[in-house]
């Protein structure tokens, strides 16, 4: 197998809190090759975001990465000077976030945001920035670009926004796109428009994306693979075929149950009990057990380690009887 | 029998933008943003009606207005069959109540969840100072808190234990309509599993009518005995939840219930075109929605559509409904 784009050796990542040193992020290990297509999945507070901010060198700074090796092409970025480390970050890739009035510049014209890129790290004139700009205004399928380039950010509205900030993470033509819930904040329909450009973007251009979300649907829709983050950590990881349709991790299980279906009426949803660990504490056993339906005095012991089983990873000790679960969650009585 | 127990009937709200001096000084034409525009819209006793719509189609005002935070501009609404003015009696402000969006602004900071809780009961004499803790006490159990919770401050609670917190404040006094504004948008999906199935036992066990408003389409499949479709301030399609989903009969509905990802293994996301929205001004006149709408026909630039019945108590508004 060809050079991962993006290889991560367990990787950790600390914040520092009012309440204490929290662990953000205990230990992730994943390579992204090109043409990959990842989701991300957690609950407010698992890592998912600080995860990718930390690939890109974007964490905030209250936080540092305490542990692991992160690799882009090969090379360990912790070794490269901080202008090295720049450019062979942003030819590699490029990111959207949540909210895309705050990733915009408010006094700068979208047109000018976008040629950016091209302009300045690219080393193009004014006029031939310009031009790749229009292309990348037409590429993330927003009609008459001439038009739109002499706008400012508030003049459009949120679906347009999240496209022109698409087309700045892809001005460096990176080859992986990082979204971290792009379309949380958007309603569905043009929720549905964003996806569907992602989707062409992959099939046209091969580009790769890691999408972070907690909504298990999108994943469904737009990735091959998924990884199911819980309290700073993968719990499972596989396609998300198999996953869908066997979960191996109890939480995973639960994840997809609770989701309500919008192609079905159940009438009482699956609930999961309790909350997320505190992790300005250290974790003992299992983070997931308290909450969990099929977890005895074993999980409470020392933490599972993401292992191998059937066709994905599985950070627990029961998931072999992962096909026992349907009867063993209704007799505990779970509602 | 179905009881109406709230109705409004041809509600308008308009908000009023405010003019700069410039445009004022120009005589600028002052332009009202129809929030709610021409709304008529029956609760029945004991049914869950789940109202969804875009970002700014009105869902929210229309709560607000029936709960009496925001004055209509025009139209009446009547509780219980009697007409309600501007000015609520308590009584009237008491039996609609209203659990909100955002559980981190929508409680006091600086107020336990006791004195959240006794503030209510006392303004609408529901206790005396002698029973108002045990009454308290029961209603944290029935929004399944533990009783200490009651010398805590919201902060010390996590996102779904504020949404219950709302929620026993909404209850405690004991009110017959309950407005539930995006009450699980701010939630993960596993706490947003358990604040909806006690909202709906509590609709059960304490007979209560409730408008359930989400953007969430597959929450309002779960919990609605009845769907209504917003779009631009006006409904435009109504029926039974099974009827709606079954049988989308205005392209609006049908171009929402398309656009919902899938949790079914090789789904796609639909492919139709969604236009956006250019101008409210211009959408105005006929169709609201014609110029996103992909079977618009030339009448639709002229004719505003009204309810038409599909089937037995299901209604659109399009010109090409039959």
């Amino acid at each position: 197998m060809s050079t991962p784009l993006i290889s991560v050796e367990n990787l950790k990542v600390e914040i520092k809190t009012n309440r204490g040193l929290l662990q953000a992020i205990r230990g992730v290990s994943f390579d992204i090759h090109s043409g990959d297509s990842i989701g991300i999945v957690g609950e407010s507070g698992s890592g998912k975001s600080i995860t990718l901010k930390a690939v890109l060198g974007l964490l905030p700074s209250n936080a540092h990465v305490s542990s692991g090796k992160i690799f882009v092409a090969g090379r360990n970025i912790a070794q490269l000077e901080k202008k090295a480390r720049r450019a062979l970050l942003s030819e590699t890739a490029g990111m959207i976030f949540q909210d895309a009035i705050a990733a915009l510049n408010p006094v700068i014209t979208v047109g000018n945001q976008i040629a950016e890129v091209p302009r300045y790290r690219l080393g193009q004139s004014a006029s031939q920035s310009r031009q790749t700009a229009l292309k990348l205004i037409e590429q993330v399928g927003i009609s008459d670009a001439e038009s739109r380039f002499d706008l400012y950010p508030h003049q459009l509205s949120g679906g347009l926004r999240q496209r022109i900030a698409i087309a700045i993470a892809l001005s460096g033509s990176p080859k992986i796109l990082f979204c971290d819930e792009p379309t949380t904040a958007l309603d569905v329909t043009i929720q549905a428009q964003v996806l569907r450009l992602l989707l062409e973007l992959r099939k046209n251009s091969g580009l790769g994306i890691v999408f972070v979300t907690h909504d298990l649907a999108v994943v469904n829709e737009i990735c091959d693979e998924i990884k199911v983050m819980y309290a700073g950590r993968f719990v499972e990881s596989g396609t998300v075929h198999s996953t869908f349709n066997n979960p191996t991790h109890p939480y995973t299980y639960s994840l997809l149950k609770a989701a309500p279906d919008p192609d079905a009426s159940v009438h009482r949803l699956f609930s999961i009990s309790g909350e997320a660990p505190n992790l300005t504490e250290p974790v003992v056993g299992c983070p997931f057990a308290p909450r969990c339906f099929t977890a005895d005095a074993n999980c409470l012991i020392a933490e599972p380690e993401l292992l191998k089983i059937a066709h994905s990873e599985s950070a627990c000790y029961k998931s072999k009887d992962h096909d026992m679960w349907a009867a063993s969650e209704s007799k505990s009585g779970v509602k | 029998m179905s009881q109406e127990v709230i109705a409004a009937t041809n509600l308008v709200k308009h908000f009023t933008k405010r003019q700069s001096l410039v445009d004022r000084l120009r005589n600028k034409e002052v332009f009202n943003v129809p929030a709610i525009d021409g709304v008529n819209l029956e609760l029945k006793k004991s049914e869950t009606l789940g109202l969804v719509g875009e970002s700014g189609c009105g869902k929210s005002t229309l709560g607000r207005i029936l709960v009496g935070l925001y004055s209509a501009s025009n139209g009446s609404i009547e509780l219980n069959g009697k007409q309600v003015g501007q000015d609520r009696s308590l009584e009237e402000r008491r039996i609609v109540q209203m659990v909100f969006q955002d559980p981190f602004s929508s409680l006091n900071p600086r107020m336990t969840v006791g004195e959240v809780l006794r503030e209510a009961l006392i303004f609408h004499n529901l206790a005396t100072k002698e029973n108002v803790e045990e009454k308290s006490k029961n209603l944290l159990t029935l929004v399944g808190l533990p009783h200490d919770a009651l010398k805590s401050y919201p902060r010390q609670f996590s996102g779904g234990q504020r949404q219950r917190i709302g929620i026993a404040r909404a209850l405690a006094l004991e009110p017959k309509i309950l407005i539930a504004d995006e009450v699980v948008s701010a939630l993960d999906v596993s706490v947003q599993a358990s604040v909806v199935n006690l909202l709906m036992d509590l609709k059960r066990d304490l007979g209560l009518t409730m408008l359930f408003i989400s953007h969430n389409i597959a929450v309002v499949r779960q919990v609605s005995d009845r769907i209504a479709v917003m779009y631009l301030g006006r409904i435009v399609e109504i029926g039974p939840t099974e009827q709606v989903f079954n049988n989308p009969s205005h392209p609006y509905t049908k171009l929402l219930l398309s656009s919902v990802p899938k949790m079914t293994s090789g789904s796609q996301i639909s492919t139709a075109p969604i236009g956006e929205l250019q101008s409210i001004k211009s959408a105005l006149v006929g169709c609201r929605f014609r110029s996103r709408c992909p079977v618009a026909i030339a009448a639709c630039a002229s004719v505003d559509p009204v309810l038409t019945s599909v089937e037995e108590n299901h209604q659109a508004a399009c010109l090409l409904v039959k």
